[in-house]
């Protein structure tokens, strides 16, 4: 999934004035939709939610949180993903590459984790390929999507 | 100094010190010196106080008391100029000009030297373009002064705005030997073109070359001199030389378009190939640049047109630039060419639809915003071509494929716009602001389509995202002079009857334009001590037909339909702002309307209260301020502009007095468009003018297009009529009139005129509507038959008449064009418009009175996403949004379940 000359992908800010861009993106991508907290948390976060632009045109977006559980220190990944036009186009590379640059230079996390629809597997083989493991599975962890399970992945850091 | 009443050195004393207080603007200060003169029994009476008093009041905004101090003033010491220059400072300031001037002159031939006064009398004289007199003035000046250099260029210019060219260059030539370059570069090189642009404006060439080349090296403005140079070289015949200068200038800057008609003129190419490689040479050294590549489209045709255009749009597509459409824009005069970029078009988007190329021949893949530009494009030229129903198919594909891309957004609002579906353009553009609210053009653009929707109390509340806290939407627009909003206003009351502010927006605009010809104060001395001439000259120029702008020819549109609409039916007062509305309007409607305005009404009241609070908040914080500072209070008060009385505009005794005034500069500047001429026809009517109709009829004949010709149909039957039905028509005024009869009606009758226009308008409803008007207004017992001509017209699919045409008829109809029409009959033409404009919103049945707030798509949205929370995200979402959102949640749904599906994961947020 390497990135093509002749485009350009940017990662950009998340702010008050774009931020109805998150939410559309998200409404077109995801099945599932995400209530006004998980809008305002975004806006705090700073380096940990990003817009993914395509040729300056925003397709996607990353948006983490950090977890702590029992004293140990994590990274979560609420979403990650790009409009279906875009998919197979590098954004999703350049979006977990961002990621795994703040863990470097934060250099205390212990692992990154997120869930999955266990039937996505293009998903699964994404981010397979960059080193996560299914850890566990979760059953009836969505309410309102079928199948309803999902595995845990995880990438030790 | 010849005043009568000298004063003693201590009152004397006191008395300058009034001067010095006026002067820095300290006016309480100057009335207290002003009291300690006063109250001396002996000077009570003295006259250069009285009269500073009075100005120093008027300065503090008691207009009425200054005027009588300062005429008691100079009452009481006739010989003082300071008297006279006082009373003419006090005319100036309330805009009295030639007042102001005959008071100058009078302070004048008491100190005839006074250079304070003379400085005073050349500004107003050069404001009121009264040039002879200003030279008269400014060569005053130069002999009292030589030694100033405002004196030379005030004298200068004097002899320049009275083409008196050869004087003009040599004050300047002679200024010129005084100065030196390394004082002040900019200023002299400014001077010097300046003085070239005189020789210029002489038709002087070949001095002007000279004069050119011999200062080249103290011209800063090097592209200015350049350009100059070619432009004279050309006027010159000399084009070797003239083609080298061109040369370096495309090379300074490929874009200007100027530079390549210069080009072409000068290589004079014999042949389409010829010129193309006049472009080609170019784009050779700057295959970047733009202007090469896009102008040779507006000359070439054929296969090479479509070879070129072809390059282009696929490097613009791929590029992703947005303006492609408006680039291409001009080439639409021409039906092959649109011909060619629609089979271009259509092709590149199958082929990326189906392999992401834009030919099948190719070999590299583009990117999915290639499709995403072509399709954007689509739209466009389609709405262009008034394929709206196709346009917006295309966009809607398209925010499928990208929802987050604001342009598409703003297009599908213009689209639905071009079908009348205002609410759904404003609730479009809603969108789009909404997706970036840092963006100021689509945050305007949204205020405007809500104001055509109707609802300017939620353009305010829109608008106010980028205006100062603390100010009011309305207030804060005027005061930036934010012409299109208060036209867009004006517009929407004019609509809605609502006269009274319709007039008020009307009457902003206007004086928008008198604050920018006042404004030429500022510049008079400035310019000249700033060396800025070549712009101060162009100002000037500019100020002469500032009203030829098109801003003010819609406010004088409004305004003067609006008095024409006040003379036939004066404004009633109290409720009468919808009185004459209501009998035009079902119930329902009515209701609608009422309970519209209440909200609005809600809305304001609450905005006020709010705001007062905010004041007054911050109001104790900054009076503190003001006391320290006093001086700005004073001026405050001065300042504070007349507020235009909605009211009073709309019950004023002389509309036509009104209107006319409106009229004034529109037949100054805008003397060769139709419905200047039309207006005037329209008040002549009024006042029974028949001279003036006729001049204006026949202004309106040489000037009218296709479509013009239907109001002038209707004119010129009302004009026939008119002189038919006069009696007692001074002979030399019929004998006027029936000599240009023949003229406009040939020699039939008018009801035969009328029969015969009507024959030959079978195929244009905006025609035939026309000769309904007139045949109803010959004979006003004929209603039926001309609701029936409208009813049977044949709507074959070429002859489908526009929205614009529908919509005027409705509003003409509604104001009672034939009298009172059976409620069945105007339901069944408005219905006949619907199913010519399904969209448009202003032919929909009226939907049933709504009490709660309204559901206005875009508009709540916000509040509600304030409030949503939890799993009602998707929920509360606008209607029509809401279906589409869960037509994409099964598509994903299916999606995930298979392979080729997405990268992504979800989560939980209960999580």
């Amino acid at each position: 999934m390497g990135q093509r000359k002749d485009v350009r992908i940017e990662l950009g800010a998340i702010t008050q004035h774009n931020i109805k861009q998150l939410k559309r993106l998200n409404q077109y991508i995801f099945p599932v939709s995400y209530n006004d907290k998980f809008y305002k948390d975004v806006l705090e976060v700073g380096e940990l939610a990003k817009l993914a632009f395509f040729n300056d045109v925003v397709v996607g977006a990353v948006c983490c949180r950090v977890d702590v559980h029992d004293g140990v220190r994590r990274l979560y990944i609420m979403t990650l993903g790009c409009l279906a036009p875009y998919r197979r186009q590098g954004l999703g590379t350049v979006l977990l590459k961002h990621i795994f640059q703040i863990c470097e230079s934060d250099g205390k996390f212990r692992s990154i984790f997120l869930h999955v629809q266990i039937n996505n597997d293009s998903a699964i083989n994404f981010y397979k390929h960059f080193g996560f493991e299914i850890v566990e599975t979760k059953e009836s962890y969505y309410k309102r999507i079928q199948p309803s399970d999902a595995y845990v992945l995880e990438k030790k850091l | 100094m010849p005043t009568s009443q000298p004063l003693p050195p201590k009152e004397k004393n006191l008395f300058n010190r009034i001067l010095k207080c006026y002067e820095q603007k300290q006016y309480r200060n100057g009335l207290k010196f002003a009291k300690q003169i006063l109250s001396n029994p002996k000077f009570s009476e003295h006259g250069e106080t009285l009269a500073m008093k009075g100005l120093t009041l008027n300065c503090t905004g008691k207009k009425e008391e200054a005027y009588e101090l300062v005429k008691r003033g100079l009452k009481n010491d006739l010989k003082s100029h300071v008297c006279w220059h006082v009373y003419g400072l006090l005319q100036r300031s309330d805009k009295k000009y030639d007042e102001a001037i005959k008071c100058y002159r009078n302070a004048l031939r008491w100190d005839k030297d006074n250079l304070h006064i003379l400085r005073d009398l050349s500004m107003l004289q050069v404001h009121m373009r009264d040039l002879e007199g200003y030279r008269e003035t400014r060569y005053k000046l130069l002999q009292l002064k030589p030694g100033q250099r405002a004196s030379w260029i005030g004298y200068a210019i004097s002899n320049h705005l009275l083409k008196d060219y050869t004087v003009a260059f040599k004050v300047l030539e002679e200024f010129g030997k005084t100065q030196q370059s390394q004082d002040a570069p900019y200023e002299l090189g400014e001077l010097l073109l300046y003085q070239n642009n005189v020789l210029r404006e002489a038709e002087n060439y070949q001095e002007a070359l000279n004069h050119l080349e011999e200062n080249k090296s103290k011209i800063v403005d090097k592209q200015f001199w350049l350009e100059t140079k070619a432009d004279l070289l050309l006027s010159l015949g000399k084009e070797t030389e003239a083609e080298k200068i061109i040369t370096d200038l495309l090379y300074r800057n490929p874009e200007n378009h100027r530079y390549y008609q210069q080009l072409e003129a000068v290589l004079k190419p014999e042949n389409e190939e010829e010129r193309l490689q006049v472009y080609e040479s170019v784009a050779r050294v700057f295959p970047k640049a733009d202007s090469p590549q896009l102008l040779p489209l507006t000359f070439t045709t054929g296969e090479k047109f479509k070879q070129l255009v072809d390059k282009l749009m696929r490097h613009q597509l791929k590029r992703g630039v947005p303006p492609l459409y408006t680039s291409l824009k001009p080439l639409y005069k021409d039906p092959a060419k649109v011909k060619v970029i629609e089979g271009l078009m259509e092709g590149y988007i199958e082929n990326l639809e189906k392999s992401s190329k834009f030919a099948e021949s190719d070999t590299t893949d583009e990117p999915p915003t290639t499709l995403l530009w072509a399709r954007f494009y689509m739209a466009q030229h389609f709405d262009a071509l008034k394929q709206h129903e196709k346009a917006l198919n295309i966009i809607e594909q398209s925010l499928e494929h990208t929802p987050t891309l604001i342009e598409l957004h703003a297009m599908k609002a213009k689209i639905l716009k071009h079908l009348g579906d205002t609410a759904g353009a404003m609730a479009s553009m809603d969108e789009a602001q909404s997706l970036d609210t840092a963006d100021r053009f689509i945050n305007c653009k949204c205020a405007s389509y809500m104001i055509r929707n109707g609802m300017i109390s939620e353009a305010e509340e829109t608008a106010s995202k980028f205006t100062r806290e603390n100010v009011s939407v309305e207030e804060y627009l005027r005061e930036m002079q934010c012409m299109w909003y208060e036209i867009e206003c004006a517009t929407s009351y004019a609509k809605s009857g609502q006269y009274g502010n319709a007039l008020k927006k009307c009457h902003e605009v206007d004086r928008h334009f008198t604050e920018i010809i006042e404004d030429q104060f500022d510049f008079h001395q400035y310019c000249m001590r700033k060396m800025t001439l070549r712009a101060y000259v162009k100002m000037l120029k500019l100020e002469d037909s500032l009203r030829s702008h098109s801003f003010y020819f819609q406010a004088a549109r409004i305004a003067i339909q609006v008095y024409l609409h006040l003379h036939d039916e004066p404004y009633k007062a109290g409720g009468g702002v919808t009185n004459d509305q209501d009998a035009t309007m079902s119930s329902a409607e009515l209701k609608k309307l009422r309970n519209k305005q209440r909200r609005q009404e809600r809305k304001k009241a609450a905005a006020e209260e709010k705001r007062k609070q905010e004041q007054e908040k911050s109001g104790k914080r900054s009076r503190q301020q003001q006391q320290k500072n006093q001086k700005n209070e004073d001026e405050a008060d001065a300042k504070k502009d007349v507020e235009f009385d909605p009211e009073k505009l709309a019950s004023v005794a002389d509309p036509l007095e009104q209107a006319t005034k409106f009229l004034v500069p529109l037949q100054l500047h805008c003397s060769k468009r139709f419905d200047t001429h039309l207006f005037a026809f329209q008040i002549a009517e009024r006042r029974g003018k028949l001279l003036v109709m006729l001049r204006s009829l026949l202004r309106c004949d040489e000037l009218a297009d296709a479509g013009d010709r239907a109001e002038l149909h209707v004119c010129k039957v009302r004009f026939a009529k008119k002189v038919r039905d006069a009696n007692g028509v001074a002979s030399a005024v019929s004998d006027v009139i029936s000599q240009f009869m023949p003229k406009l009606f040939g020699d039939v009758e008018i009801e035969n005129f009328n029969l015969k226009f009507l024959e030959e308008s079978k195929k244009s409803l905006l025609h035939l509507f026309a000769g309904c008007r007139s045949m109803h207004h010959l004979d006003n017992g004929r209603k039926e038959q001309a609701t029936d001509m409208l009813l049977r017209y044949d709507d074959g699919p070429d002859n489908i008449p526009t929205l614009q045409t529908c919509e005027a008829i409705l509003d003409s109809l509604k104001q009672k064009e034939f009298g009172e029409l059976a409620e069945a009959t105007m339901l069944q033409i408005r219905e006949k418009f619907r199913a010519w404009h399904p969209r448009a919103c202003v032919f929909a049945a009226a939907p049933e009175p709504v009490e709660e707030e309204p559901v206005l798509n875009g508009i709540d949205e916000h509040s509600n996403e304030t409030q949503e929370s939890g799993d009602s995200a998707v929920k509360t979402s606008k209607p029509h949004r809401k279906s589409e959102v869960s037509d994409q949640k099964n598509n994903n749904n299916n999606h995930s379940a298979e392979t080729s599906a997405l990268i992504e994961n979800h989560c939980s947020h209960g999580d």
